[in-house]
């Protein structure tokens, strides 16, 4: 999971990058201050070293002589034993006395206002810090001008500083780390909502659609309304499921209960000819009730708005001419004349084969069971329209909405199973087809029109 | 003939055992998916029909049909299955099925399609229908025994028709059948069937017109 994947990532990260940057701010201070401070602290060693020497400078037999106080070193000294140097010089630069001839500093500013002044300098590959004090003797005479230069190495003011700056950092880290567990514990917090509706739905029964009742702040409480909109849509989807199933058990159960009636009232007659009879009424019957659990099989699939056709360009003479050969020689033996009415043309439209087969297959057995001798199945281009025309009794104008309802079948004779056209409607509809019913040529009998979109050719 | 039925309805099997060994033909039946699984998948199973049904208990019909498709291509397979969907169909045919039936259907069309196959696959050369027979191999015919002698067109034209009788044959198929690569339009070939019908002995042999898309080769009258 990366960053942008995860909720709790992007919060926590968006949130540790200012917390980390002023960490490391305040790290930076801490360390300047330490530096400063140390060096503060030194610098006034080196002031009062400095200010110790010149002050036992004195002028005999004519020129500058010192009697150099050891406290004057040792206090440079300190506790890191660090080397200590110094030198005299006069007004002339020359070096009068010391025991080291430390160098001069060129760049001094107005030397009067500073009587002291230091620098970071590197002496004989040691890393010293150097202070030069400008001093003068007042004499009867004149008033000579002389410098005193002392220098130590860094060690104390390195130790100092480290120290200084452990206790700085021990307080930083301490307030970071109390800093991060506040914002690990804040998004946890923020985000445990989102757990508690995970939970919820994990541990939801699969088989109930009833709304979601949970206690949740306002950002997922648009969430939980959203899931409840569509379990409601859902529990309408099977209400209207359950509907179905219970017209097309009913729709089963009749001619069911119809063999098992005629078979039973056979076995007590004794006549072979009464056998027959009952046997021709139990095949049909038995027929029937094949043909509405495939179609029942069929609407159910349609139905199932996941199943997506596939749909590939084909031409609808090409179904037409299929159809018909697949039930030429079925129509032929019941003495119905089946028969294509091609455009000349191809005509191209996106559609499911198997579907359009289906469709055909419905519309020819409709027009069958309702009693037509001549069948007609045909093609038109502009728009591609796929049609069918037949000789039977039609359907009334004010029928022709109804029968495209599962289980409205036109008549109540008990001939169809009243889903024919609600599966060529279903399949219409999945091919953004329209479908209309009209009465046929010489204003009788029934023609079906399929219209389908115009393909960009 | 020898068939094998594989069909675990009691009520069905039986009845196709009664009316293709009403035939006359040898059928054996396995009502379990392993059990033809197991019969099919050796060489040498000596049989000239399969029934498949696909819904079987043990191994599926569409596996029973992909084993004996890995070694014997030739063996006609008629699948029978209560699926009711053309999809299903089309995935047996491309798994090497000959041919679909798609339950309930009649017993008049089963009988049709067994009949087909058997004709299509025949180890002999020779076609029959009625008292109409071709022999593939010098593309002769022969009515009622006696040599039946057509012009050439007339002869592929009808050898055509042979191939596929009781089924519908589309005049665009006919007319490649009949004049080769030459374009001579849809509506020329209507001119050798009326000629052809003319020729064909009445009462025994048919030629119908399946109007709107072709002709159809069928005995009786």
């Amino acid at each position: 999971m990366t960053l942008a994947h995860s909720l709790y990532g992007r919060l926590l990260a968006w949130l540790a990058l200012p917390l980390l940057t002023l960490g490391a701010l305040l790290l930076l201070q801490a360390w300047l201050e330490a530096r400063a401070t140390a060096d503060r602290a030194y610098d006034r060693l080196l002031d009062a070293s400095s200010l110790a020497i010149a002050e036992q400078v004195q002028w005999q037999d004519g020129r500058l002589w010192l009697d150099l106080p050891p406290a004057a070193l040792e206090m440079l000294a300190g506790d890191a034993q660090e080397r200590v140097f110094y030198s005299l010089v006069d007004q002339q630069g020359r070096h009068i006395t010391g025991n080291a001839k430390l160098p001069a500093i060129t760049d001094t500013h107005d030397t009067d206002d500073a009587p002291l002044f230091y620098r970071d300098i590197t002496w004989q590959e040691l890393r010293l810090r150097l202070g030069i004090r400008q001093s003068h003797l007042e004499g009867w005479r004149s008033k000579e001008r002389f410098e005193v230069r002392v220098a130590h190495t860094r060690e104390g003011r390195v130790a100092l500083r480290l120290e200084l700056l452990r206790g700085n950092l021990a307080g930083i880290l301490g307030m970071g780390a109390l800093a991060i567990a506040t914002l690990l514990m804040a998004v946890r917090g923020a985000l445990k909502p989102l757990t508690r509706l995970r939970k919820a739905i994990r541990t939801r029964d699969p088989r109930t659609l009833a709304p979601l009742e949970l206690e949740l702040p306002r950002e997922l409480a648009e969430l939980r309304e959203a899931l409840n909109d569509l379990l409601a849509r859902m529990r309408r989807v099977r209400a209207n499921q359950e509907r179905f199933i219970g017209d097309a058990s009913h729709q089963l159960r009749t001619p069911l209960a119809g063999i098992s009636a005629r078979a039973e009232l056979a076995l007590r007659q004794t006549q072979p000819e009464q056998w027959h009879t009952a046997l021709e009424a139990i095949h049909a019957a038995g027929e029937r009730s094949a043909r509405l659990a495939m179609q029942l099989l069929s609407l159910t699939r349609l139905d199932n708005p996941e199943q997506r056709p596939e749909l590939t360009p084909l031409d609808l003479n090409d179904c037409v001419r299929q159809a018909v050969r697949a039930h030429w020689v079925a129509c032929h033996q019941a003495g119905v004349d089946l028969g294509a009415d091609c455009s000349a043309s191809p005509v191209l439209v996106a559609a499911s084969d198997w579907q359009l087969q289906e469709a055909l297959t419905n519309l020819i057995d409709n027009s069958r069971r309702y009693g037509a001798r001549r069948i007609t199945l045909g093609v038109l281009s502009h728009p591609p329209r796929l049609f069918i025309e037949d000789d039977g009794p039609g359907i009334s104008a004010e029928q022709r909405l109804a029968v495209l309802r599962p289980f409205h079948s036109g008549r109540d004779d008990g001939e169809g199973s009243g889903l024919g056209l609600a599966i060529v409607d279903g399949i219409a509809h999945k091919h953004g087809a329209r479908l209309s019913l009209s009465e046929g040529e010489a204003g009788r009998g029934l023609r079906v029109e399929l219209d389908f979109p115009e393909t960009a050719s | 003939m020898k068939l094998l039925l594989v069909e675990d309805d009691t009520l069905l099997a039986d009845s196709l055992l009664e009316l293709l060994r009403g035939e006359g033909h040898r059928v054996d039946h396995l009502s379990d998916g392993n059990a033809a699984l197991a019969r099919l998948a050796t060489v040498g199973h000596g049989l000239d029909l399969v029934l498949l049904d696909l819904n079987l208990p043990g191994a599926g019909g569409l596996e029973v049909l992909e084993a004996l498709r890995r070694h014997d291509r030739q063996t006609p397979v008629l699948i029978l299955t209560a699926r009711g969907a053309v999809a299903d169909r089309v995935r047996g045919l491309d798994l090497g099925a000959d041919d679909y039936l798609g339950k309930p259907f009649a017993l008049d069309e089963l009988e049709a399609r067994v009949r087909a196959l058997l004709r299509r696959h025949a180890r002999t050369t020779r076609l029959t229908l009625g008292p109409l027979e071709l022999d593939a191999t010098t593309l002769g015919f022969t009515l009622g025994g006696e040599p039946f002698p057509l012009p050439p067109r007339e002869q592929r034209l009808l050898a055509c028709l042979l191939r596929h009788a009781g089924e519908p044959v589309e005049k665009s198929r006919l007319a490649e059948e009949a004049f080769g690569g030459e374009s001579m339009g849809d509506n020329a070939i209507e001119v050798y069937v009326h000629r052809l019908r003319k020729r064909l002995p009445t009462g025994q042999l048919s030629l119908r017109t399946v109007r709107g898309v072709g002709y159809l080769l069928e005995a009786g009258s």
